[in-house]
């Protein structure tokens, strides 16, 4: 046993086990309900297999497409010397602030006649699709919008990898391929699983652009059945419950143990030349920023232009939404990060059955769609005594956030335990008696990479975030979410477009002040 | 001087977060002090904030809303009211089926008269719980680059020809296609509502999932007509003026040229009392009226109001004197119905 561990674990498990009660509340609620209406999986699986079929294959198309994706550029921004790779690392992580409904109308919209879009068709001589529908579009679109969830903890995990086997491989004649694959890969195996399941579970869950995209997906059912067929519904949010869970667990039992670093010295070592291959790498950097990034963009910035030069559109009204957003952004951030990390340290460290139940609760929050978490808390909430008092209040809506997206957080914040190496946690044990201080000036500084990664992850969530918002915040407080929804819902597009813009901006200097500036390639 | 850097980071992130938390509460503490009475909203900001900022400066009467999605929000009403926590005064749907989820479950409170009677006796619950605030009403929306509107069938039971194969955009899971449906079966009857979804369905719809999707669908040319209610249109008109999109209605009388009623009523409970009642006859009030119509180019329901100029007037018999009350219940069998003529949604 090491030093480390502390002799008294009971506190640890305490905590571990109130997080996994507060992960799991939602889903056994949802199956608890399934089972009092009535539902029986006999009379809805005729309706709902079809649907299953089709989340599995989008879960699975696009985790793989981001999976790949994901870890190719995380590997070119931060291994290799490609041009302009401080920019690319900014840009690179854009999709994930947009909320997928609003990206998919900005594509959508980029193919009407006239469109961006349909223009660029029609330059090199095609039709333009008629229809843009289905399976591949979603799978596409979804991959572009997704891939940042692979790259955010493989860019943060190959920051702090050591270099000299790099160093020690190349003296010996391998290629630059070669020490990828057979070196560097290796290490963030870990990362890229972690990404790749989020991705996974996020498919499941995910509404806003397979239902613009026609997709008829499990999530759908729930939505279109939440009144009007309640057993239904419950019946569909139950399933993804649990095949959400069982997927976790085959996931993270055969993902083999990745051991914590060995030393501390994380050396960058010289970035990869890509040389001639430049022009090929930028390809990929430009694609995924052209669909994930610049045609949605294009089309917002048309349609708010013309509500604003036509004075239809006032500003003046985002500022409190702007505040509200943002301050919410941060202190759920900083929450989940502290709710996630004892549960990340339980499972890279102590590696026990504490930690393994620990990791699946806090991941299988995110396959249950935002709505079906908010009305489950809402009534759990309403019906517990002195939680009650919560209801429409800012703390519940953080605790939604937490739980919702904690999955989110988990993974980075494990690829930072596991870069704080064991020996050093030993040594420090000798020096510094203190567990919190040990934490406070040692441990947290050394996981800064992945904490900073999860931080933002779980903060661009959150500005996008909508059902829960909607549904469990106080009466009255707007965020740039439910202004964006708003005005989309009833088609006001000047004015979503305007929303949406601020909710970028939001996001991108959020995400830059807090999370890409503290990139260690500045010390290089 | 990794300490040395991550202090500094330590710091910032402090900072900027302490700003917002600071910033987060003061925001929070500036809001109104106690509201008179608390609205869940289906209807958004942009179709009635304005009005009711208008009702605070003329009555004095503070009011906070909730907004949300219609049966999210009536999810969450009859939720409140099963713990014995409500917290609505007023519930305003922008869809029969919302509010009759809520009627159906006894959440809704007897409206005065003086309320009712300030709406057609047509447009307002049989029983008494609701009132309507505007029509919207279902249309045939088409493009004009490729449809020439002579050729577009007169009554909705003409989308079943074979001719609209694979043409037309539907959207079967919206709640608004389904109180056209549960229409349609009040008015005629289960078999022959069965054959037209047979006949729909026949002709390989596109489904889509919200009346929004459909117009732009519309526009992009992806189909050629859809179903939806008329207002989408005249506000994507004033988004796009160049957008080729444009309104057909049914005849008079028929299933497709019905009126959708968006209502408001009291939640059984609540002690909103005559403030609330204040609230429902000001939106049934000329100035509430007038700013449905033209601004949201919804058809006013009170008394004596008409709709804006540039949308056909169309007269409460029209809708063949359905009992609306029958949209909400049923809704179920409706959806079964849909989804058994192989509809998905």
């Amino acid at each position: 046993m090491h030093s480390w561990a502390g002799p008294r674990s009971w506190p640890r498990h305490v905590v571990v086990a109130l997080t996994v009660a507060l992960f799991l509340a939602p889903g056994l609620f949802v199956v608890w309900r399934a089972l009092r209406l009535g539902a029986s999986i006999g009379d809805t699986l005729g309706e709902l297999r079809g649907p299953a079929w089709r989340s599995a294959q989008l879960a699975v198309l696009v985790s793989v497409t981001a999976a790949l994706l994901g870890t190719l550029l995380a590997w070119l921004i931060t291994c290799t010397d490609l041009p302009g790779r401080r920019i690319w690392s900014v840009v690179l992580v854009f999709p994930l602030a947009l909320p997928s409904f609003v990206g998919t109308t900005g594509v959508l919209a980029g193919f009407t006649p006239g469109g961006v879009l349909a223009s660029l068709w029609e330059l090199f001589g095609a039709t333009p699709p008629r229809r843009i529908r289905g399976l591949l579009p979603a799978w596409l679109l979804l991959s572009a919008f997704s891939y940042p969830f692979v790259l955010l903890p493989v860019a943060a995990r190959l920051r702090t990898l050591r270099r000299a086997f790099d160093d020690s491989a190349r003296m010996l004649g391998a290629s630059s391929f070669e020490i990828f694959v057979r070196i560097t890969l290796p290490q963030v195996r870990s990362a890229i699983t972690g990404g790749t399941l989020i991705v996974a579970l996020y498919m499941l869950s995910e509404f806003g652009a397979v239902q613009l995209l026609g997709f008829d997906t499990l999530t759908r059912v729930i939505y279109a059945t939440r009144q009007v067929d309640r057993p239904t519904s419950f019946m569909a949010a139950a399933i993804l419950f649990v095949s959400s869970i069982a997927v976790v667990t085959l996931v993270r039992s055969t993902q083999g143990q990745v051991a914590t670093e060995t030393s501390a010295s994380s050396r960058a070592g010289e970035p990869v030349r890509l040389g001639r291959l430049t022009p090929v790498a930028l390809i990929p950097c430009v694609v995924a920023v052209a669909v994930g990034v610049v045609a949605p963009l294009w089309s917002l910035i048309t349609l708010a232009q013309r509500g604003v030069s036509d004075g239809r559109v006032a500003l003046d009204g985002l500022t409190d939404p702007l505040i509200n957003t943002g301050s919410m952004a941060v202190t759920s951030a900083l929450i989940t990060l502290a709710v996630v990390l004892p549960i990340a340290i339980s499972g890279v460290r102590h590696r026990d059955i504490t930690g393994r139940i620990g990791a699946i609760a806090v991941v299988a929050g995110f396959a249950l769609p935002a709505i079906v978490i908010a009305l489950a808390i809402a009534v759990l909430t309403l019906n517990t005594p002195l939680l009650d008092r919560l209801y429409q209040t800012l703390p519940l809506l953080v605790i939604a956030y937490v739980v919702h997206f904690g999955s989110q957080a988990l993974g980075c914040v494990e690829q930072g335990v596991r870069s704080v190496s064991t020996s050093l946690l030993d040594s420090a044990t000798l020096l510094e008696p203190s567990r919190w201080r040990r934490m406070l000036h040692i441990e947290l500084p050394l996981m800064r990479h992945g904490l900073f990664a999860g931080g933002g992850l779980v903060m661009l969530a959150v500005i996008k975030e909508l059902p829960a918002t909607l549904l469990l915040a106080p009466i009255g407080f707007r965020t740039l979410s439910t202004e964006v929804w708003a005005s989309f819902e009833e088609g006001f597009l000047a004015d979503a477009a305007v929303a949406s813009l601020a909710l970028l901006l939001v996001s991108g200097a959020l995400t830059w002040l807090l999370v890409l500036r503290e990139s260690p390639s500045r010390g290089r | 001087m990794v300490s040395a850097t991550v202090a500094v980071v330590n710091r910032r992130l402090l900072l900027t977060s302490s700003v917002f938390l600071v910033a987060g509460l003061f925001g929070a503490s500036c809001s109104e002090d106690k509201p008179d009475l608390t609205i869940y909203s289906g209807r958004t900001d942009d179709l009635i904030g304005p009005l009711l900022k208008d009702f605070t400066e003329a009555t004095g009467i503070k009011v906070e809303v909730k907004y949300g999605q219609s049966p999210d929000l009536a999810l969450l009403i009859d939720e409140e009211a099963e713990a014995g926590k409500v917290s609505a005064d007023l519930f305003i749907s922008q869809s029969p089926g919302a509010m009759g989820y809520l009627e159906d479950r006894d959440r809704l409170q007897t409206m005065p008269a003086s309320a009712l009677d300030l709406v057609p006796v047509g447009v307002r619950d049989d029983d008494n719980h609701w009132v309507g605030l505007t029509g919207r009403q279902r249309v045939l929306v088409y493009n004009t680059n490729s449809i020439d509107a002579s050729t577009l069938p007169t009554s909705v039971f003409g989308l079943t020809d074979a001719a609209w194969s694979g043409k037309i955009g539907v959207a079967p899971g919206n709640g608004s296609f389904q109180d056209f449906v549960t229409a349609m079966r009040v008015t005629e009857g289960e078999a022959e509502t069965a054959a037209f979804l047979e006949g729909l369905a026949a002709n390989d719809p596109v489904t889509y999932e919200n009346n929004n999707a459909i117009v732009e669908a519309v526009a992009r040319g992806e189909v050629e007509v859809g179903l939806v209610n008329h207002y989408y249109n005249y506000r994507r008109l004033v988004e796009l003026p160049s957008s080729p999109t444009a309104n057909h209605v049914f005849d008079e009388g028929d299933p497709g040229a019905l009126l959708i009623i968006t209502g408001v009523a009291a939640i059984e409970g609540s002690n909103g009392g005559d403030k609330a009642m204040e609230l429902v006859k000001w939106l049934l009030g000329p100035q509430a009226q007038e700013y449905f119509a033209n601004e949201t180019f919804e058809y006013p329901l009170a008394n004596g109001t008409s709709p804006s100029g540039e949308i056909p007037a169309i007269g409460f018999s029209d809708v063949g004197g359905i009992d609306f009350a029958d949209l909400g219940a049923g809704v179920e069998r409706t959806r079964q119905m849909i989804t058994d003529a192989g509809l998905s949604g």
